[in-house]
């Protein structure tokens, strides 16, 4: 091979390299992104183990749920809830292995502490038919929404470039989380038409966020965002 | 929330009210002999009266008595048929409130069996959205045919009879029994459905079809599963199966009988898992009811003696 031919492949001498332009892996497309984040591989492994508890127990409520709810639209927009709940419990998983958690993590679900656990338990109680605004409140007016306040968070300050895969499932789950709040205000504001089940609504929201503050959320060590509250510090 | 709820406690909206389970439980066990079957259902007359009050249906008791249920559910459903419009109504409803009960029935197998392994908790979810989509499917459909929800009394016997506290009994129950009871029903409606023309019929329950034989593949798969290396628990598990099969026949209106009113959708039985030994069997099962003539025959007895203590009752009026 002539010298002036340009080389393909590097040579084992300094002056055998290739000729193409030099990129940072950033420069196409611009990527701003920086080496840190806020978790360790062991700390995202445990709060993935936490959120896993946490969309496997509301598809099961949601499953137990649905005989007991008089009203058809909020039966039949369960079924779709308990499928997406059982996707993004089921993503989670997936991610567990990839943490160093074994290959049999897959199905891994993990309460923070057991005001968490008693947490879930408080909003799965409420069984009459009678009681569909006790249950949606508890579920999506408090729940839902101080998850989606920690995926978020948890999405922001993970390191980007490594823990790229947990951002990427985070993506899914809050998109499905953020339609799921929706329809759970939608369905409450047609359900509460008066003020008595106006302030039903307004008691158990107040009842259920008091134990989720109460446990430090579905981490145990974050206060809900959703609410102003300082996170009480990991790392 | 506690586990395991019986079937009376399923919730329901102000438009619906409930059916005792009691005669479709007797029509399981009629023998193939018109005054069996006149003695049975006669005695529940004022029942049957005081199920359909102010429904859909109480024109039809009006009509022909205790015997509008042999008349109705026992007849094919065949384009042009003489009342076929009253019978597909009763049909679409019959199979709307089936639909929520498969719903019901998928989702408490989440909440009552929280150990099972995560690949059937999957299995079940995916099964919730699917069963809810039916539902909605059958409420349009049932506007499309001209009935509403709650317009007829509904029977909670599906889920009474499909939904054992054994996790393996319960797919059984559910996802071989109903839902493969909801394959033979399906594929007749698509049958009515290509004779009349009606391709929004069709298309919508071909596809509700496709998912019901994924159903039953789940029930198949799951039933194997929970009974790994125990034949004893199989074998009862078979036999629950066979006795959902029973109550789920009607005295043979879903059956492979020539005059059935729903038969067996084998094809897509067998796709779905079912073996043909189990087909077989089915078929046996199903067979031993009484015929449409034996019902025909019963019913016209029935009616003759409705009419008869109506008109005594007038007597004693107007004495």
């Amino acid at each position: 091979m002539s010298s002036a031919t340009p080389r393909m492949y590097p040579g084992a001498s300094p002056d055998e390299r290739t000729t193409f332009d030099a990129y940072s892996a950033f420069d196409v497309p611009a990527d701003l992104r920086e080496l840190s984040g806020r978790y360790d591989v062991e700390s995202t492994a445990r709060r993935v183990r936490n959120f896993r508890y946490a969309q496997e127990w509301m598809m099961m409520i949601g499953g137990g749920w649905m005989a007991t709810i008089p009203e058809l639209p909020v039966k039949t927009g369960l079924g779709k809830i308990v499928w997406d709940d059982a996707q993004s419990a089921d993503e989670f998983g997936q991610r567990l292995p990839e943490l160093r958690c074994g290959k049999r993590s897959v199905t891994a679900s993990e309460a923070a502490n057991d005001g968490f656990a008693a947490l879930i338990q408080e909003v799965s109680a409420p069984e009459s038919p009678d009681l569909t605004i006790e249950k949606v409140t508890g579920m999506f007016d408090v729940l839902k929404p101080h998850l989606l306040a920690v995926y978020d968070r948890m999405q922001r300050e993970t390191d980007q470039i490594a823990d790229a895969p947990t951002i990427e499932i985070l993506d899914d789950v809050m998109r499905r989380t953020r339609k799921h709040i929706v329809w759970g205000d939608e369905v409450l504001e047609r359900l509460c038409v008066t003020d008595e089940k106006r302030e039903r609504r307004r008691r158990r929201l107040l009842s259920v966020r008091e134990l989720l503050e109460n446990c430090g959320g579905v981490t145990g060590e974050i206060a809900d965002e959703s609410h102003g509250s300082a996170e009480r510090g990991e790392h | 929330m506690k586990r395991f709820i019986q079937h009376d406690e399923l919730a329901r909206d102000c438009r619906f009210i409930r059916q005792q389970n009691v005669l479709t439980t007797i029509l399981a066990s009629l023998p193939d002999d018109v005054d069996a079957v006149v003695e049975a259902l006669d005695p529940l007359s004022p029942l049957i009266e005081e199920s359909v009050r102010e429904t859909a249906a109480q024109p039809l008791f009006d009509r022909f008595g205790p015997a509008f249920a042999l008349l109705v559910l026992n007849e094919p459903i065949r384009a042009g048929a003489d009342g076929v419009a009253e019978r597909l109504k009763l049909r679409m409803h019959g199979i709307f409130v089936g639909e929520l009960q498969a719903l019901e029935g998928a989702g408490r197998s989440l909440w009552d069996f929280p150990e099972a392994p995560w690949e059937f908790k999957m299995n079940m979810a995916r099964q919730c959205w699917d069963e809810a989509r039916h539902v909605q499917i059958y409420e349009k459909l049932m506007t499309h045919v001209g009935v509403e929800a709650g317009d007829y009394p509904e029977s909670t016997f599906l889920f009474e009879c499909a939904c054992s506290d054994d996790p393996a009994m319960r797919v059984a129950g559910v996802n071989r029994g109903l839902e493969g009871l909801a394959c033979d029903v399906f594929r007749d409606l698509i049958r009515y459905a290509e004779d009349t023309g009606d391709e929004k019929m069709k298309q919508a329950v071909d596809y509700v079809l496709a998912d019901e034989i994924t159903h039953v593949r789940f029930g198949s798969e799951w039933v194997k599963e929970f009974t790994r290396g125990d034949p004893e628990h199989f074998e009862r598990t078979q036999e629950f199966r066979r006795e959902v099969d029973k109550q789920f026949s009607f005295g043979g209106s879903r059956s492979d009988r020539e005059d059935a009113a729903v038969r067996i959708a084998w094809e897509d039985r067998l796709e779905a898992g079912f073996s043909e030994q189990e087909l077989k069997e089915l078929a046996e099962i199903s067979v031993g009811g009484p015929s449409q003539h034996t019902m025909v025959t019963a019913a016209k007895i029935l009616q003759q003696r409705f009419d008869a203590r109506k008109a005594g009752e007038a007597d004693e009026g107007r004495a």
